[in-house]
C-alpha cells in the first residue's frame, strides 16, 4: 500500500474517532468475558471470532497511528501498520460480525463491537475492498432519491397491481384506495421494502384500523449502513425524512427491517414526526381496539425471534409479545430470555450478500438453530426481513420443520372483519 | 548503593508521579473534549435511573458475575484490596478521621491484603497463559500484571518483615517523615528507612511502583477512569 492511500485511509479512520469510539478503543482489558457472547464463536470456536479479538484488529492500527504508546513502544501493545494484509484481516473481522451487539451484554465495560467494526468497514470502502454488491445497492438507493420522477410511474403501476391482493385480506368500501401513495396530510407514512410481502399485509392492517396513511416511494432498507459508509447512510435516510416533511405526516412507520428501523429511529435526529416500527403500531391498534385478531388462525405453538436491531438495540421487546398473545395461547419464549437471544446470523449485510455468504451463515448460526429448536414451536415468527431470510435458510439447512413467518403477515391473516 | 537508593526514592518518585498525573489528565482532557456520538449507544431493556445502573455496572461487574463467576470473585477481591491499600497509603501521609470510621491500625491489613492481591494477580497472570485468553492478550497485559505483582509482593512483605526484625524499625512515623518531606518538596530520607534490615524491600517496592505509575497513563489501566463513562453509554 502506498503512502497516499494509507494517509487517505487514516483520514477516514480519524473521522470515526469521537468520544464514544475512543472509549471503546481505549478501555478493553482483554479479559475475554465476551468469548461466549458471539454466535459465530459459539458455533465455530476460533479465537478470531471472539469480540475482543475482532476489536483488537482495529485497535492495533489505532494504537500505531493515534496513540503515544504505539508510537513510542510499538511492541508492547502489538500495534500494527495499515497494510494490504491488515485490510484482509479487517475484512474478515467486519464481515463475520453481524453487528448484533450481544457482546455488549457480556462486556464489563459495554464495548460496542459493531461500532468498532464500522471503522473496519469504512477503511474497506476507502480502499475499494468492500463487498461490491452492498456498495452497488447503496448507490442505487441514492440514485432513486435523486431522480424520483423516473421511477415514479413504474412504481405507481406496480402498486396498483397489488391493490386487489390487499382487498382480499381486508374488504373496503367501494371507492377507497387500498394503497394510498403521496397523500399530503396523511397521519402516517409507511416505509416498506421492495417486495409485495412487505406492502400487502401492512396495507390490509392499516385499512382495517382505519388509519389515514400513505405509502413511501422509497424502500426502508439502508445499504449504506450495511456497507458502513456514514455519508451514504445519511443520504439514503434523508430521502425518507424529506418525503415525510413534504407530506407533513405525524408518524413515520418503518416496515419489518431491523437496520432501517434503528437508523431511522436513532440517526434521523429531532424531526417534526415520530418514528415507530410496524410492530409498535400494530400493538397500538390492538390496545386501542382498532383491530381484532382471530386466535384460531394459526395452529401449533408460536415462538418469536427478536431482531437484534429492533429489540436489544432498538428497545422493542414487549410489543411483539403482546401481539402474539392475541394470536395464540401457546407462545414459547426462547431460552433463557430475550436479552440473550442469539443473532439469526444474517445481519450486517450478510444476508444481502446472498449465496456468497450462505455457507458461513449456516455454519455460524448453529447455536441459533438449536435455540429455535429448543422451543418446540411449530411457527417461528419474526419482524425483520434479513432475519426472516436467514431463519428460512436455517430452517431448511438444519431441517427444523417450522413455518417461518413475518409477524405483520400473521396479523393481517388473523384480522377479524366486522 | 546509597546513591541508587536515593535516585529511586527521590527523583524517580517525582518523575513517576509527574508522568502519572500529567499523562492521565492530558489523556482524559483529550478524550472528553472530543465530540459525542450523534446517536444513542444504549442496549435494551433499559433500567432507570441510568446513572445508578452505570455505577452498579462499573463497581459490581454484574456481567462478569453472571458469565464468569470465578473470575468475578478474583476481580472483586483484587479491586477491593487495591482500593483499601490506596487508602492505607493515603494514611501514611496523615491519619484521616473519615477512614477511621472502622477503627484500624495504620498501616492497613498487616500484609494480608497484599497477599490476597498477589494471589489474585497470579490468577490473572496464569489465566492469560491459557487459550483463548493467551491469544487475546498483548505484552502490555503481562507486563502490567508482573509489575503490579512485584510491587505488591515487596510492599506487603514489609509488614511481615517488621515482625521478623524488630517492631521499632521502619514504622509509620518513618514513612510519614519521608512522604511528607517529598510532598513539601524538601526531600529527606530518614536514616531508619535506609538502614533498617529490610530497607531493600521498600526500595524495590518503590521502584516497581514508580514504573507502574509511569506506565499507567499509556496503558489499559486507564480503565480505572474510563469504566464509568463507558458503562454510562451502554445504559443510555
Amino acid at each position: 500500500m502506498d503512502q497516499n492511500t494509507r494517509d487517505e485511509l487514516l483520514k477516514l479512520f480519524q473521522g470515526k474517532l469521537n468520544q464514544a469510539m475512543r472509549l471503546y478503543l481505549e478501555t478493553c482489558t482483554r479479559c475475554g468475558v465476551c468469548t461466549k457472547a458471539c454466535h459465530v464463536h459459539e458455533s465455530m470456536p476460533h479465537v478470531k471470532y471472539i469480540a475482543a479479538y475482532r476489536a483488537e484488529i482495529v485497535r492495533r492500527i489505532y494504537k500505531k497511528y493515534f496513540k503515544a504508546q504505539g508510537k513510542l513502544w510499538s511492541s508492547v501493545g502489538q500495534s500494527k501498520e495499515l497494510t494490504e494484509m491488515a485490510l484482509e484481516e479487517l475484512y474478515e473481522a467486519a464481515y463475520s460480525c453481524t453487528g448484533c451487539r450481544r457482546c455488549m451484554v457480556y462486556c464489563p465495560f459495554g464495548i460496542d463491537t459493531q461500532m468498532i467494526m464500522s471503522i473496519a468497514k469504512i477503511l474497506l470502502v476507502g480502499a475499494h475492498a468492500e463487498p461490491e454488491m452492498l456498495s452497488m445497492l447503496a448507490d442505487m438507493s441514492i440514485e432513486k432519491g435523486k431522480s424520483i420522477d423516473i421511477f415514479k410511474e413504474g412504481f405507481l403501476t406496480g402498486i396498483k397491481n397489488l391493490e386487489s391482493e390487499v382487498v382480499k385480506k381486508w374488504k373496503m368500501e367501494a371507492g377507497d384506495t387500498a394503497i394510498p401513495v403521496d397523500v399530503e396530510g396523511a397521519d402516517l407514512l409507511y416505509v416498506a421494502l421492495a417486495g409485495a410481502h412487505s406492502i400487502i399485509p401492512a396495507a390490509a392492517v392499516f385499512n382495517a384500523a382505519g388509519e389515514n396513511w400513505t405509502l413511501s416511494f422509497f424502500e426502508a432498507v439502508n445499504f449504506g449502513a450495511f456497507v458502513g459508509d456514514p455519508s451514504r447512510t445519511k443520504l439514503i435516510l434523508e430521502r425518507i425524512v424529506n418525503e415525510a416533511k413534504r407530506l407533513k405526516v405525524k408518524e413515520v412507520c418503518i416496515c419489518e427491517c431491523g437496520t432501517a428501523y434503528r437508523v431511522m429511529k436513532q440517526l434521523s435526529g429531532k424531526q417534526p414526526f415520530e418514528v415507530s416500527s410496524v410492530t409498535e403500531v400494530h400493538a397500538r391498534y390492538i390496545r386501542e381496539g382498532r383491530i381484532k385478531l382471530d386466535k384460531s388462525t394459526f395452529q401449533g405453538a408460536i415462538t418469536y425471534h427478536d431482531p437484534c436491531q429492533i429489540a436489544r438495540n432498538g428497545g422493542i421487546m414487549d410489543d411483539p409479545r403482546y401481539i402474539l398473545h392475541h394470536l395464540t395461547d401457546d407462545y414459547r419464549e426462547m431460552a433463557p430470555d430475550p436479552r440473550y437471544n442469539w443473532c439469526c446470523g444474517g445481519g450486517g449485510g450478510l444476508v444481502a450478500l446472498g449465496d456468497e455468504t450462505l455457507d458461513f451463515r449456516m455454519k455460524s448460526s448453529k447455536v441459533k438453530a438449536e435455540q429455535v429448536q429448543g422451543t418446540g414451536a411449530a411457527i417461528l415468527s419474526t419482524a425483520c426481513e434479513n432475519c426472516h431470510t436467514q431463519l428460512d435458510n436455517l430452517n431448511e439447512h438444519y431441517h427444523l420443520g417450522m413455518d417461518v413467518m413475518f409477524l405483520t403477515s400473521m396479523v393481517a391473516d388473523a384480522l377479524v372483519q366486522n | 548503593m546509597a546513591t541508587i537508593y536515593y535516585i529511586i526514592m527521590v527523583p524517580m518518585v517525582y518523575i513517576a508521579v509527574a508522568v502519572f498525573f500529567i499523562g492521565t489528565v492530558v489523556r482524559l482532557v483529550k478524550l472528553f473534549t472530543q465530540p459525542k456520538n450523534p446517536s444513542t449507544l444504549q442496549i435494551f431493556p433499559e433500567k432507570r435511573p441510568k446513572w445508578l445502573w452505570a455505577l452498579h455496572d462499573s463497581f459490581l461487574l454484574p456481567t462478569v458475575r453472571k458469565h464468569n463467576p470465578l473470575l468475578w470473585v478474583f476481580l472483586m477481591v483484587f479491586h477491593i484490596c487495591f482500593l483499601l491499600l490506596i487508602i492505607g497509603h493515603i494514611e501514611l501521609f496523615e491519619s484521616f478521621a473519615v477512614f477511621q470510621i472502622v477503627p484500624h491500625e495504620i498501616f492497613l491489613g498487616k500484609g494480608f491484603l497484599g497477599l490476597l492481591l498477589c494471589i489474585a494477580l497470579l490468577f490473572f497472570l496464569f489465566r492469560r497463559l491459557i487459550s483463548p485468553y493467551r491469544e487475546l492478550s498483548v505484552p502490555e497485559d503481562y507486563y502490567l500484571l508482573i509489575l503490579l505483582f512485584l510491587t505488591v509482593l515487596f510492599g506487603s512483605q514489609m509488614d511481615w518483615a517488621r515482625t521478623w526484625y524488630s517492631y521499632g524499625e521502619l514504622g509509620v512515623e518513618d514513612y510519614r517523615e519521608y512522604l511528607l518531606s517529598l510532598l513539601y518538596l524538601k526531600p529527606d530520607i530518614p536514616a531508619n528507612i535506609l538502614f533498617a534490615g529490610h530497607s531493600f524491600m521498600l526500595v524495590v517496592h518503590v521502584f516497581f511502583a514508580n514504573l507502574f505509575l509511569m506506565f499507567f497513563p499509556f496503558s489499559q489501566i486507564m480503565h480505572s477512569f474510563l469504566a464509568l463513562p463507558i458503562n454510562k453509554l451502554r445504559r443510555g
